[in-house]
């Protein structure tokens, strides 16, 4: 009935879909975000600013010049795309939030829906450790307004694994295939380079040890004794930095480090992090710094930012019991139809009225129903009201 | 913790199990069991079942480790990163062919459990390869319907069809070994208590 991969959302899910986004959206206003919509298509162009794999792996058609265009993938180059032809002379910062669906290939075996929703921000033109701490704030802040009360926020830096990769004297291609390899954890791939290479075993060991560091506030400890430059040691004191702001902050708790965190993505240029909550495999949220994408766009301006994965919070809160409950409170009134002032009085007054014809079956609780001037209603904890007008709006607390 | 443990055959595999045990996990019990199967042992919940099940379990986060072989990961189909090289059940995976070839091919035809894996062994210098994905290939080479299959050496069955040649070992693909994985939210989630499932493992591994 439907292109693999895409799903229909029907009203319950609906609702609490518009529940979560609305109290998401609340959060990242509160920081001072502004939302941006941007369109469904875009040039192919545009999206393979990025240089990566993902991103440029979508639906692509062809306008009526001939112009290769692409169903958007992700949210962020549009954003970047926005941010640097419509506010190149604005004043810094500039704050932005989406949510939107985005769509690639069905990809069953890695849990990518066709068609799935983020809802991020982009916090641009601060190369500040502070304006890092910012979006990490806001996602615990977001999280937890949400009422998810365990989840875990991890820290990495992408500058201290290329910086390891760089003190190995690898050559161009060799360390451009390593990078790759490291991020897509083919560990296979990487010992063949390395021995090709003829790597020192000291320096892999290095790697090794660095990928597999992750914990708790030790694990920093660990990575220092692994420095072994100065990049690397700047690296470590941007994360402690971090961590520092966000227990400020108060979600210090939520905090843990993974030295192996290397987002698929090849633009992230600094702090890297992820979400995740229990009973969810894959993350809630990804995000970092991107310090080199704007300028693809030929303005030379930092950024940092992150993406909620909306339908893995969703999963995540209905795991946690947090989820916005589904269905909505609705007066079934049989004779409605016919009545259209006095369901309409009742809409004024806050509720949701389901007209039906005179005469109807009603199936659900509160039910209202006319008979002649007369009016029966019968509750949702069991009790019943009959009498006119003005004992249905008594009954129903209105007016 | 809920660990599962990928099983290739009718019972779980004992040096694995032996491991788990000397590592001190309450392991006594996975060695009459027989997958598909959930033990509850004090805390500990094993899960058994077939590589992709635990693999698929794994990945989402149903289970907070896992022991898996080397080449169901080559294949690369799941979320999961390695914790730690086992170093038990060791084996080959490799490309075993006839001496002889029963049909000239202008294209090679290979029966595998590891499409990705043969495809990207085969790409590698360029040979173009027709796969044919399945769970026992040396059954199409004994009928003479593949030129070669792809496989673990273990379960590389020579042939026993009537006038079949014999598979010989013509190339090592990658060698394998049993390894602890663990989801990506495992590692975010779990933090010490993964550490503590990985470290008595990892001193038994390296003082063998």
């Amino acid at each position: 009935m439907i292109p693999e991969g895409m799903r229909d959302v029907l009203p319950a899910e609906a609702r609490q879909r518009r529940a979560v986004e609305a109290a998401i959206c609340r959060r990242f206003e509160a920081y001072g975000y502004g939302e941006l919509r941007t369109p469904w298509l875009e040039y192919a162009e545009t999206l393979e600013i990025a240089g990566d794999d993902t991103l440029e792996a979508g639906y692509r058609l062809h306008d009526q010049q001939g112009r290769e265009v692409m169903v958007r993938t992700d949210m962020t180059v549009p954003v970047a795309r926005v941010a640097a032809y419509r506010y190149d002379d604005a004043p810094l910062p500039l704050r932005f939030y989406y949510v939107a669906p985005s769509i690639r290939p069905w990809a069953p075996q890695r849990s990518q829906d066709g068609e799935f929703v983020q809802a991020g921000v982009e916090l641009i033109g601060l190369s500040s450790v502070a304006a890092d701490a910012e979006c990490v704030i806001l996602l615990c802040d977001a999280l937890s307004s949400l009422g998810l009360t365990t989840f875990t926020v991890t820290l990495g830096a992408v500058t201290f694994q290329r910086a390891l990769v760089d003190s190995l004297g690898l050559n161009k291609a060799d360390r451009r295939t390593l990078l790759h390899a490291v991020a897509e954890r083919d560990y296979p791939l990487v010992e063949s380079i390395a021995s090709n290479a003829e790597l020192d075993g000291g320096a892999l060991r290095a790697l090794w040890r660095t990928l597999e560091l992750s914990g708790s506030d030790d694990v920093l400890g660990q990575a220092r004794k692994l420095a072994r430059n100065d990049a690397m040691e700047d690296a470590i004191a941007r994360l402690v930095a971090v961590r520092d702001f966000v227990n400020e902050a108060g979600y210090g708790g939520a905090l843990a480090f993974d030295f192996g965190l290397m987002h698929d993505l090849t633009y992230y240029t600094g702090l890297v992090f992820e979400a995740y909550a229990p009973g969810v495999g894959l993350p809630l949220a990804t995000g970092g710094r991107y310090d080199r994408l704007l300028r693809r766009f030929d303005w030379d301006v930092p950024a940092v930012g992150f993406a909620l994965a909306f339908e893995r919070l969703l999963e995540a809160l209905e795991e946690a019991g947090a989820a916005p409950p589904a269905a909505a409170t609705v007066l079934e009134f049989v004779g409605g139809l016919e009545e259209p002032a006095r369901a309409a009085e009742l809409r004024r007054a806050g509720l949701a009225v389901f007209a039906l014809p005179e005469g109807a079956e009603g199936t659900g609780r509160p039910l209202l129903r006319r008979h002649g001037s007369s009016f029966r209603l019968e509750l949702a904890d069991g009790r019943s009201v009959a009498g006119g007008w003005r004992d249905v709006l008594r009954a129903l607390e209105i007016g | 913790m809920r660990i599962g443990l990928a099983c290739d055959g009718p019972s779980p595999p004992q040096e694995v199990v032996d491991l788990l045990a000397a590592a001190g996990l309450p392991a006594a019990a996975l060695r009459a069991a027989a997958p598909p199967a959930v033990l509850v042992v004090g805390e500990t919940e094993w899960l058994l079942a077939g590589d992709a099940d635990v693999l698929r379990l794994c990945a989402a986060a149903a289970l907070d480790a896992a022991v898996v072989g080397k080449a169901p990961l080559l294949e690369g189909h799941y979320e999961v990163s390695e914790l730690l090289d086992l170093g038990v059940c060791r084996d080959v995976l490799v490309y075993a062919a006839p001496a002889e070839a029963s049909v000239a091919r202008a294209r090679l035809r290979v029966a595998t459990r590891y499409p990705r894996v043969a495809a990207r062994h085969f790409d590698a210098d360029g040979r173009q390869v027709d796969l044919l994905t399945m769970r026992s290939p040396s059954l199409a080479a004994a009928l003479g319907l593949v030129d070669g299959v792809v496989d673990l050496a273990s379960r590389i069955v020579p042939t026993s069809a009537v006038g079949a040649e014999p598979l010989v070992i013509r190339e090592e693909i990658a060698a394998c070994s049993a390894r602890l994985v663990a989801g990506r939210a495992s590692r975010a989630l779990l933090g010490a208590r993964l550490g503590a499932l990985v470290e008595p493992l990892r001193t038994l591994v390296e003082d063998a």
